[in-house]
């Protein structure tokens, strides 16, 4: 078990200022077996004139918020501090359950009405930014996803074949980059190869589901970790019938264990921006993340240490 | 009588084939028809005709329009309803309206699971991807549970005849439903153009029912609150349904809001209004689900208000119908309704529906797949508006590739029977012809139960042989009479509204776009009078001379005049060009006539004229039908006038005679319509700015450079005449016109309406009486502008004015006054604006994500 210090913050500035705006933060990490949620706190400034939290339909935590003064810069804060215990979440007869559906099982499964199932079924269906197969799609999915084949292996080897096909190249795509493009090219970001995957997966008939959170990186050897240097990341998973819900991370070609912290689950990245508004405001603003997940020290170093 | 009918079935029976509404499978007449028919024999065919183009007159007059996107013929197509009205009698109706009410609970009851707990997914009851499929599920709106008994409040279904004589339900609309403004004005306009019609037949009025839909407004507001505020959401003067929105909102006395008079602000809903913000309690909407808040639904929307959905969640206010029950406008679930039905209520349904086949299951797509031509395939949402596909019609490629289509996504498709519907007598060429119809019902929740209004809309196909009937697509609509037992009363005109009393009562509540608007109609149609009556003159005058070559000075004044029009027009260089103005006063009236009709020309007649039009367009829930009428009429004029190839000065000053007469009309309409309170405070401080301004225009251009005396005298008369003053002159000095006796009463008067210094005065008062939203009340920069434009004036004296510089011979202190008169408006005109009106900075998604789904 590791006990995680999580830190992220966006930072817009207007350049004009904004009169007013509403938002949604998606940022709360989410309890479950293997991950759970010690200390949260969201700080905003300037301080929101209301602000509520509710669950989403996805199960997610949302924070609504506004701000009804005339501002020039907006920051958000998220701290946490995370327990995640890969091993509580998937024992070894999970395992064996786990590898043992193929994909034709999965098929005939999902045509049933159990109430995993029908929850399940709704991802296999298209989404805002998955919105059609195209041949390109099925094809490249098809290599991995053959009727006899254990459902887990393929995904695995779907999550290896995007590592190895795919360039991680950043500002190629945007939020709004269609899905064919990133596949014409065989490069973009997290988000990308996340989203070609979970197509893939669909293109079988097969439900799978946008995963939103962070990733713990490590300092080259001998070097001290700097910080805010991580990112937000993204990965998908896959739903196996009988036994449940398997992430797979394809940019780092490696099942989520205890480095991955999950914050929301959606039909792909539309439901679960971990930030967005409505602002009233002329002219461009720029925007800022930083984000820094490491090891919880003795509790207060870390505060000092990121305010100097 | 046997030969009326002869004339007016004379084409009745051709082609007749299927199931009719008035005829029996004998081809003899029904019973139920017996007394309308006899009805309209009595009428004669050629009464009839003529009284339909009365109904025609009086829909267009009244300005019941349907706007139909992207039409050529501009917006505003006349609203078409056929003399002939479709009968149907109570003893029928009341098992009709038992299965309307019985629906409307049921596809309550699916609302309020889907959104809640998902029980009809779970239990198997119906695929889930009939919900998760559909565009309509929103699941920003999941368990978001309304306090009120029912969750869906208004539900219209379109019925249909089949083959069997039994009511057929043909589509749900439950977002928004639209046609129970048309089905009123409908029933008003026959019972006015004809009553002769509803003889001896007890035509049920639908008055209970429009009580019942107030009631349900008025009980629909979070913690039954007393005297809630209702507002009217509509997405603005270009929705297809515009009429009826503004239509309701007067009917109902609720303001009519666009999304960006609401904001959200501390967790409720507030309309922004002259005096502040005002909360709102109801929303009864007639914009779309998805556009309802763009932070939450979807970002590229600008009719809706960003948060609203927050403010639902927390039940601060309530939404008719709720935000996210377009997902039952779904023909997915018909083919599981039965057993919805049945789970819910343990009932049978008792209105039958069109036989359906959801292609998301194997066995069904396989069923539809091998006989598709005997089908109409639909999709299951409406992205594309009715896009219907008739499978008899596709030649075999365009089969093959509507399967293809549906295998691609095959939740999305449903295929229904193809029914043959009944068709009804529709008056066309004074003869009856069958057409096919459809009925619009409406039904609105009533405490436990739905209240069903009698009758309701029937839209009739365009052309006899046509399947389809839309009103998207054109065609007319009919009256639709429930015929009962027993005499019934009059249908009531009044708002119904009646026994509480309506909360918006007062200045400050005026929502602040309304009183922009107001503010802008003032000052755009004493812009457009003005200009009109100044031109005017200036023709006049060019005849004057033409005929009569009165004095010397005859070029030399024209000159003045033709320059002045640029002036007070602000169309420089106008006549003021130098490389042109030579040529120009030779031949004034290609310019003149450029002023008069070029849209493109800042400040000319014509963009007055549609400026004018725009400000009042969007006011029109203000109005009353006779304004419409002369609204009507002066865009008549002018369409009739911009035709015209050759414009002599006779055709311009007959143009603006009747141009004038209209305006004017249309002044003391708006007057006399709307009250102070509902704003028209902003429309009279907005005509006296105007005219104050222009008559400061008219000053600089005649009066401020002194001419020889009968220069001078043909100018002081042309000054009056343009202001409408000369015979007010003529009999307050009985004199000779003298520039002292001019200014004193153009200038000085204190009493003369036409006067600069009366129309300040009367903007000081009414300016005064704004909402005063200062603290301790201390004066408004509005207030103090026009105070000291008043004290400008009245401390000035006639001496003061007339004094005149020997060397330019300018009257340097009336210029003076001018100038700094003309400054102190402009700056009042600001501070109003800022002061009152809305001006929120652009709404913006914070990131950008370009997604349209």
């Amino acid at each position: 078990m590791v006990v995680f210090d999580l830190w992220h913050k966006t930072k817009y500035k207007y350049e004009h200022g904004a009169s007013f705006c509403h938002n949604l933060a998606t940022l709360k990490p989410k309890n479950f077996k293997g991950q759970e949620l010690l200390d949260y706190s969201l700080e905003i400034s300037p301080l929101p004139t209301e602000i509520s939290e509710h669950v989403d339909f996805f199960g997610n935590t949302v924070a609504t918020f506004s701000i009804q003064e005339h501002h020039e810069e907006l920051i958000v804060i998220s701290r946490s501090k995370i327990a995640r215990d890969f091993n509580a979440q998937v024992s070894q007869e999970d395992v064996n359950t786990r590898d043992n559906v193929t994909v034709g099982d999965a098929l005939k499964l999902l045509k049933g009405v159990a109430h995993d199932i029908i929850d399940a079924r709704q991802f296999v269906l298209f989404s805002p930014l998955i919105s059609k197969t195209t041949p390109e799609i099925k094809k490249y999915a098809e290599v991995s996803f053959k009727p006899k084949r254990s459902l887990y292996e393929a995904a695995h080897e779907l999550m290896q074949r995007i590592f190895i096909d795919f360039d991680f190249v950043s500002g190629f795509t945007n939020i709004a980059t269609p899905l064919d493009e990133v596949m014409k090219a065989k490069k973009g970001v997290c988000q990308d190869f996340a989203q070609v995957a979970i197509a893939c997966v669909r293109s079988i008939g097969l439900p799978a589901r946008y995963v939103s959170g962070y990733i713990e990186t490590l300092p080259p050897e001998g070097k001290e970790k700097l910080i805010g240097t991580d990112a937000s990341h993204a990965w998908f998973s896959v739903f196996i019938p009988s036994h449940g819900w398997v992430d797979f991370d394809p940019t780092n070609n490696q099942i989520p264990k205890d480095q991955h912290i999950v914050v929301a689950h959606g039909r792909d990245y539309y439901d679960v921006p971990p930030l967005k508004g409505v602002i009233y405001s002329t002219g461009k603003n720029d925007m800022e993340i930083s984000v820094d997940l490491r090891p919880a020290k003795e509790s207060g170093l870390q505060q000092q240490t990121q305010k100097q | 009588m046997e030969t009326k009918e002869n004339i007016i079935f004379e084409n009745y029976f051709k082609d007749f084939s299927k199931y009719d509404e008035l005829l029996t499978s004998e081809l003899t007449i029904k019973a139920d028809w017996k007394s309308l028919l006899d009805n309209l024999l009595k009428i004669g065919n050629k009464e009839l005709a003529s009284k339909q183009s009365e109904i025609d007159w009086l829909l267009a007059e009244n300005g019941v329009t349907y706007n139909v996107y992207n039409d050529p013929n501009g917006l505003n197509r006349p609203w078409n309803l056929n003399i002939i009205p479709f009968i149907i009698q109570q003893k029928e109706w009341e098992l009709v309206e038992k299965g309307i009410q019985q629906r409307s609970e049921i596809l309550n009851l699916v609302l309020k699971d889907i959104y809640g707990e998902r029980k009809l997914l779970k239990n198997g009851i119906i695929p889930p991807e009939v919900i998760y499929a559909h565009r309509g599920f929103l699941r920003s709106c999941d368990q978001i549970q309304y306090k009120t008994a029912k969750q869906l409040s208004i539900h219209a279904v379109d019925l249909a005849r089949g083959p069997d004589g039994r009511m057929w339900v043909v589509n749900d609309r439950t977002q928004a439903p639209s046609g129970m403004g048309y089905a009123l004005e409908n029933r008003f306009s026959k019972s006015r153009v004809i009553p002769e019609i509803f003889d001896n037949i007890n035509v049920i009025q639908p008055s209970n029912f429009f009580k019942d839909f107030n009631q349900l407004l008025l009980t629909a507001a979070p913690d039954h609150k007393d005297n809630p505020t209702v507002v009217v959401l509509t997405p603005g003067p270009h929705n297809e349904t515009y009429f009826e929105h503004s239509y309701l909102s007067n009917f109902l006395g609720y303001p009519l809001v666009k999304g960006n008079d609401l904001v959200v602000r501390n967790g409720k809903v507030w309309m922004k209004s002259l005096k502040g913000l005002k909360q709102i309690d109801v929303i009864l909407r007639r914009v779309d689900d998805a556009f309802m808040d763009p932070l939450e639904l979807r970002e590229d929307s600008y009719l809706g208000v960003a948060g609203l959905l927050e403010v639902v969640r927390l039940q601060n206010v309530a939404i008719v119908n709720p935000i996210g029950s377009g997902v039952l406008e779904n023909p997915g679930l018909i083919p599981f309704m039965e057993n919805i039905c049945k789970y819910f209520l343990d009932e049978k349904l008792i209105l039958p529906q069109i036989a359906s086949w959801w292609c998301g299951q194997e066995k069904e797509r396989n069923h539809v797949f091998e006989n598709l031509t005997s089908f109409v395939v639909k999709k299951i949402d409406r992205s594309q508006r009715e896009n219907i596909i008739f499978c008899e019609f596709l030649s075999k490629k365009e089969l093959k590739q509507l399967k293809k289509n549906i295998l691609s996504n095959p939740n999305q498709y449903v295929a229904q029977e193809k029914i043959y519907f009944s068709t009804a007598p529709n008056f066309v060429n004074e003869k009856l012809e069958p057409r096919k119809v459809l009925c619009r019902t409406f039904s609105i929740a009533k405490g436990d139960n739905y209240s069903v209004m009698p009758g309701g809309l029937v839209r009739v196909a365009a052309e006899r042989e046509k399947l389809f009937v839309s009103n998207q697509r054109g065609g007319t609509s009919k009256d639709f009479w429930v015929i009962g037992e027993e005499n019934q009363d009059q249908l009531q005109l009044y708002s119904w509204n009646k026994t509480s009393p309506n909360n918006i009562i007062s200045i400050n509540d005026v929502p602040s776009n309304t009183a922009e608007n107001l503010f802008w109609s003032g000052r755009y149609v004493a812009r457009t009078l003005l200009t009109a009556r100044y031109v005017r003159m200036v023709l006049n005058q060019m005849t004057n001379v033409q005929y009569t070559n009165r004095y010397q000075s005859d070029s030399e004044g024209l000159n003045i005049l033709y320059q002045s029009i640029t002036t007070i027009t602000s169309t420089f260089p106008g006549f003021f060009d130098e490389d042109k103005s030579e040529e120009m006063l030779k031949t004034p009236l290609k310019e003149i006539i450029s002023v008069i009709i070029d849209e493109k020309r800042i400040g000319s007649f014509a963009q007055s004229l549609q400026s004018f039009n725009g400000s009042y367009y969007t006011l029109r829930n203000l109005w009353s039908k006779d304004m419409w009428r002369v609204f009507d009429s002066i865009d008549k004029i002018w369409k009739k006038f911009k035709q015209e190839k050759n414009y002599s000065i006779y055709a311009l000053t007959k143009f603006f005679d009747q141009i004038i007469t209209r305006l004017i009309a249309f002044m003391a309409l708006t007057e006399e319509s709307i009250m102070v309170k509902q704003g028209l405070l902003l429309y009279f401080i907005g005509l006296q700015l105007e005219e104050a301004s222009m008559t400061i225009e008219k000053f600089r251009a005649l009066i401020v450079v002194t001419h020889d005396e009968d220069l001078e005298y043909e100018i002081l008369e042309s000054l009056l005449s343009s202001h409408e003053s000369l015979n007010i002159y003529r009999y307050s000095y009985k004199s000779y016109l003298s520039i002292e006796n001019v200014l004193k009463l153009l200038l000085l008067d204190n009493e003369y309406s036409r006067s600069l210094t009366y129309q300040i005065s009367r903007l000081q008062k009414d300016i005064s009486k704004l909402p005063n939203n200062n603290v301790n009340n201390e004066d408004t920069n509005c207030q103090k502008n026009i105070e000291k434009a008043l004290s400008l004036i009245q401390n000035i004296t006639l001496e003061d004015v007339l004094y005149t510089d020997d060397k330019s011979k300018i009257r340097m202190k009336l210029d003076a006054l001018l100038a700094e008169l003309s400054d102190l408006f402009h700056v009042t005109s600001m501070a109003i604006s800022d002061t009152y009106f809305n001006h929120s900075q652009q709404q913006k998604q914070l990131v950008n994500r370009n997604i349209t789904n």
